[in-house]
C-alpha cells in the first residue's frame, strides 16, 4: 500500500496533473493542465543523452535487448525507429503517429495519455556483443567496451546480465517510464527480443543539488556525495568520454548496472551500531561517523570511520580521486521463493568515461567492504552510451553506424 | 482506489481521442452508443441505416452487463467485452440490412438491431475475392477432414482402444486447431468441443476432445467416455453446417490469423492446451498453419498496398518455422514438456515476433 501512495505522491508532486487526472478524467484535461504538462518535459535534444545528468527521476524501467536479426540495416533502422519514438514520448505524446484507421491496432499503447511527459527521459546504450562479427561492428567497438571481468563476491545470473542494446527510461511517474520500454520494445519487435529487465521504484542517488538525499533500503541515504549536475568540470573529468574515445562517442559516456540484492532479513537484525560502522554514516541524520551533518566532509583520517566501512573504501581520496556518477533505484522482485524471503535491493547504475572507473572501486569494495555481508551482485552489465541527438533528423548511434569504415 | 481512478483517467483520454481520429476519417461510418445496465443493453431497441458502423458501449454502474454482442442468429458477428463498470469499448462492423439480436451480459435480456436501406455493396476487388472464396474452401476441406478424422478418433474411444485412441487424437486436433476463430464465432460450440477443464461453468458438464485426452492420458481408460464421443462427433457435425452456411469478409481472414497466433502465445506455449497429453506443437503447427493460409490467400491484394509488409510477415512466418524446427519428429512433434523454459521462451519470442506485423494486414488490405 505505501508504494501506491507514494507513486501518487511522486506523479502528484513532480508534475501537478496526476490530481488533475483524477478531478477531470471525465472530460479530459483543461488548457491550463496541458501547459503544466508541458512544463515537466525534459529536452530531448543536447550535446549528451537525457538521462544522465539529468535530475534523477523516482522511477526507473531499464530493459536490456539481444539483437535476432543479423543484418547491420535492420539494427540501423531500428535505433531511428527507437530515436524518434523516444523523442515523441519525452515530449508526453504518443510513441508514433496515430495509425491511419482503425482495423489497425494503435501505434501507441495509450496508458501514459494524460499522464504527462513526467520528466521521462529515454537512454540508449550499446553492448560489447553489439561489436561481435554479425554488423560489421567489430573495428569500431571502444576498447574499454568489453564485458565487465569477474568481481569479488560476484554471484551473476548470466540470463540477467548483459545485452546487445539497453533502454533506460526514468520518470516521475511509473507508469510513464513503463510504457517508455513497453513501446520500444514493441516497435522492436521482430528485431530484438527482450533478454532482462529491471523495475525500480525509488531513486537512491541525488544528481543535482536542488534534490534532497533520498534513502536506500538499507534505511541510509545513499549518495551524497555523488557528482552533481552542476558540476560542470567533474562531469567531463569523470563521465563524458572525450578525445581518448572514437569520435562517434566523444560526449557519450559508459553506463554499467548491476543488480545488488539486499539480505534484507540479515540486515534487519543488526544492531544500529553495527549498520552505521558497516556503511559509515549515521542512519538518521546520514552525517559521517564522527561528524554531525550529512553533508560535512568525510574526514577519513579522524579514526571515527572504521577500516572497512563503505563510505571509507568507496571515497575517491581511497581510489586516487577515481569518481563516478551513480544513478541507482531501489528495487523489489516481490518474494523470492526459493529462499522465502524478500528480493530487494539496489539496481545499481553509474555512468562514467571508462568503465574501468567502476571496475577499480568494485575491486576494492568487493574485497573488503563490510557491506558484503549483506548484499551480493546479481546481475552485471556494460554498455557504451552515445552521445545526444542534435536535430529531428538525427539518431542515437548514427555517428557509428554511418562512420566511413 | 485512487491509483484505478488514475488508470481510467488514462482510458477515458485513450477513448476520447480514439473517438476524435475516427471523426476525421470519412470512412469512419456512424456511431452508435450504448449503455450497458442491469436491465441490459439500452436502447434495447436500436435501429440504423446499412453501412460501416461503430458501437461506442459505456458501463455506468452495471455489474450484470459487461459486454456487447451483435449476433445474428447464433453467429456472434462482432463483440466487445470486460467492460465492466466505469470503462468504455468499441468495436465497428460493416452492418447489412436485417434484424439482429443484441446482448449485454449473462442474466440480462436480449435486445434488437434493426439495420434498415441497402446492402452496402463493398468495393469490387477482385484479389480480395479470390482471398475470401479460397479461404472459404480451406475451412470446407478443414471441416470435412475434421469430421473424418474426429469419427475415426470417437470410434476408437467408443471400441475401448485406449492405445489407438492416443494415436489418433492428434489428427483430429490438428484439423480444430487451423480454424478455430472460425469454430469460436459460432458462439456455443467452440466451448463445447474445446473446452479446458478450468473453461467449464459450475453446473455445466465438461465435453470434447479435452475430456476424453484426460481420460487417455491420465487414467489411461475410455470408461464412460461414449457419451462425450458421441456429443463430440454431433457438435463437429454442427460446425460443419454452420460452416457450409458462413461467409467471411476479407479483414476477418487478417483478424483470424492474428487470433490463431494469440491462440498459441495464449495457450500452446505455457503448455495448457494439451496439458495430459502434451501435443501443445501439434496445436501450436496447426494454428500457425491457420494463420499461414489466411497469409498466403491475402498477400496477392498486400503486395499491391504494402508490398514491404508482405515480405516482412512473410520472412517471421520463416523465423516461427525455423523456431519449430528442432522439435519436429516427422508429422509429429516432441513432448513438450521436454521444452525447457529457455526454449519455450524463443518460440514465444518468434509468434511475438511474427504477430506485430500480422496484425498490420486486416487494416492495411482494407484501406481506402
Amino acid at each position: 500500500m505505501a508504494l501506491t501512495r507514494r507513486a501518487l505522491l511522486g506523479a502528484g508532486a513532480a508534475s501537478g496533473i496526476a490530481a488533475a487526472g483524477i478531478a477531470g478524467y471525465e472530460i479530459g484535461a483543461s488548457s491550463s493542465d496541458e501547459e503544466a504538462v508541458a512544463g515537466t518535459a525534459v529536452p530531448f535534444t543536447g550535446r549528451h543523452q537525457a538521462g544522465i545528468a539529468t535530475p534523477a527521476q523516482d522511477r526507473l524501467h531499464f530493459a536490456a535487448f539481444d539483437v535476432v536479426v543479423d543484418d547491420r540495416r535492420s539494427v540501423q533502422e531500428l535505433l531511428r525507429e527507437w530515436t524518434a519514438a523516444a523523442a515523441r514520448m519525452t515530449a508526453g505524446r504518443p510513441a508514433e503517429p496515430s495509425a491511419p484507421n482503425a482495423l489497425l491496432p494503435p501505434t501507441d499503447t495509450g496508458e501514459a495519455m494524460g499522464l504527462g511527459p513526467s520528466q521521462l527521459t529515454v537512454t540508449i546504450g550499446l553492448g560489447p556483443p553489439l561489436f561481435d562479427h554479425r554488423f560489421g561492428l567489430a573495428s569500431a567497438r571502444p576498447a574499454p567496451l568489453q564485458p565487465l571481468p569477474l568481481l569479488p563476491g560476484d554471484e551473476l545470473d548470466p540470463e540477467r546480465s548483459g545485452g546487445d542494446l539497453c533502454v533506460q527510461a526514468c520518470a516521475n511517474d511509473p507508469q510513464v517510464a513503463f510504457h517508455a520500454v513497453r513501446n520500444l520494445a514493441r516497435i522492436g519487435r521482430g528485431t530484438v527480443v527482450m533478454r532482462w529487465s529491471q523495475l525500480g521504484f525509488g531513486r537512491t542517488s541525488t544528481t543535482s543539488r536542488s534534490q534532497s538525499t533520498p534513502r536506500n533500503l538499507m534505511g541510509f541515504k545513499d549518495g551524497t556525495n555523488n557528482l552533481k549536475a552542476e558540476d560542470g568540470a567533474a562531469l567531463s573529468r569523470h563521465v563524458w568520454v572525450g578525445s581518448e574515445g572514437p569520435a562517434w562517442l566523444r560526449d557519450g559516456s559508459f553506463v554499467v548496472t548491476r543488480r545488488i540484492r539486499m539480505l534484507i532479513e540479515t540486515w534487519d537484525r543488526a544492531s544500529l551500531q553495527d549498520q552505521q560502522e558497516t556503511i559509515g554514516r549515521t542512519k538518521t541524520a546520514g552525517a559521517p561517523m564522527g561528524e554531525r551533518h550529512e553533508h560535512d566532509p568525510v574526514d577519513l583520517r579522524s579514526g571515527a570511520i572504521p577500516a572497512d566501512a563503505h563510505i571509507r573504501l568507496a571515497a575517491p581520496d581511497t581510489n586516487r580521486g577515481v569518481r563516478i556518477l551513480r544513478r541507482g533505484y531501489s528495487f523489489t522482485d516481490g518474494f523470492d521463493d526459493e529462499l522465502g524471503q524478500l528480493d530487494a535491493g539496489l539496481f545499481f547504475i553509474a555512468y562514467q568515461r571508462d568503465p574501468q572507473q567502476f571496475v577499480e572501486l568494485q575491486r576494492r569494495l568487493g574485497a573488503n567492504d563490510a557491506l558484503n555481508e549483506y548484499i551480493k551482485h546479481t546481475s552485471s552489465a556494460v554498455f557504451a552510451v552515445p552521445p545526444g541527438v542534435r536535430s529531428g533528423t538525427d539518431w542515437i548511434g548514427r555517428g557509428l553506424f554511418e562512420a566511413p569504415n | 482506489m485512487r491509483l484505478l481512478a488514475l488508470v481510467t483517467a488514462a482510458v477515458a483520454a485513450a477513448l476520447l481521442l480514439a473517438s476524435c481520429g475516427g471523426s476525421d476519417d470519412a470512412k469512419g461510418g456512424k456511431k452508435v452508443s450504448i449503455a450497458l445496465t442491469n436491465n441490459g443493453c439500452a436502447p434495447a431497441k436500436l435501429s440504423t441505416p446499412a453501412g460501416p458502423t461503430t458501437f461506442e458501449i459505456t458501463n455506468k454502474g452495471s455489474d450484470k452487463a459487461t459486454e456487447f454482442e451483435v449476433q445474428k442468429g447464433s453467429e456472434i458477428l462482432g463483440e466487445k467485452e470486460n467492460i465492466t463498470d466505469g470503462l468504455s469499448g468499441s468495436f465497428s462492423l460493416n452492418l447489412q440490412p436485417g434484424r439482429y439480436t443484441t446482448f449485454c451480459g449473462q442474466g440480462t435480456p436480449k435486445g434488437v438491431l434493426v439495420v434498415t436501406g441497402k446492402a452496402q455493396k463493398a468495393q469490387a476487388n477482385p484479389q480480395l475475392d479470390a482471398a475470401v472464396r479460397g479461404y472459404d474452401r480451406y475451412v470446407r476441406d478443414q471441416v470435412v477432414a475434421l469430421r473424418t478424422a474426429t469419427k475415426a478418433f470417437t470410434d476408437a474411444v467408443r471400441a475401448g482402444d485406449v492405445e489407438k485412441a492416443k494415436q489418433l487424437y492428434a489428427a483430429a486436433r490438428v484439423r480444430y486447431e487451423r480454424i478455430e476463430p472460425v469454430a469460436e464465432s459460432f458462439g456455443g460450440l467452440d466451448p463445447a468441443i474445446d473446452a479446458r477443464i478450468n473453461d467449464v461453468e459450475k453446473g455445466q458438464e465438461w465435453t470434447g476432445f479435452h475430456r476424453i485426452e484426460q481420460a487417455l492420458w491420465t487414467k489411461g481408460s475410455t470408461n464412460g467416455m461414449a457419451p462425450i464421443a458421441d456429443k463430440l462427433d454431433e457438435d463437429v457435425g454442427l460446425l460443419e453446417t454452420k460452416v457450409d452456411a458462413a461467409s467471411y469478409q476479407p479483414a476477418q481472414l487478417a483478424n483470424g490469423a492474428v487470433e490463431l497466433l494469440n491462440e498459441v502465445s495464449k495457450s500452446k506455449i505455457t503448455g495448457e492446451e494439451e496439458r495430459y497429453s502434451h501435443l501443445d506443437l501439434v496445436d501450436f503447427q496447426a494454428n500457425v498453419d491457420g494463420a499461414k493460409q489466411a497469409f498466403v490467400l491475402l498477400r496477392p491484394a498486400l503486395n499491391r498496398r504494402n508490398p514491404a509488409l508482405a515480405r516482412t510477415v512473410a520472412s517471421r512466418f520463416g523465423g516461427v518455422d525455423a523456431a519449430l524446427a528442432p522439435y519436429r519428429r516427422g508429422v509429429t512433434f516432441v513432448d513438450y514438456s521436454t521444452v525447457d523454459p529457455a526454449q519455450r521462451r524463443k518460440l514465444s519470442q518468434a509468434v511475438d515476433a511474427l504477430g506485430e506485423p500480422l496484425s498490420q494486414v486486416g487494416g492495411t488490405i482494407v484501406a481506402s
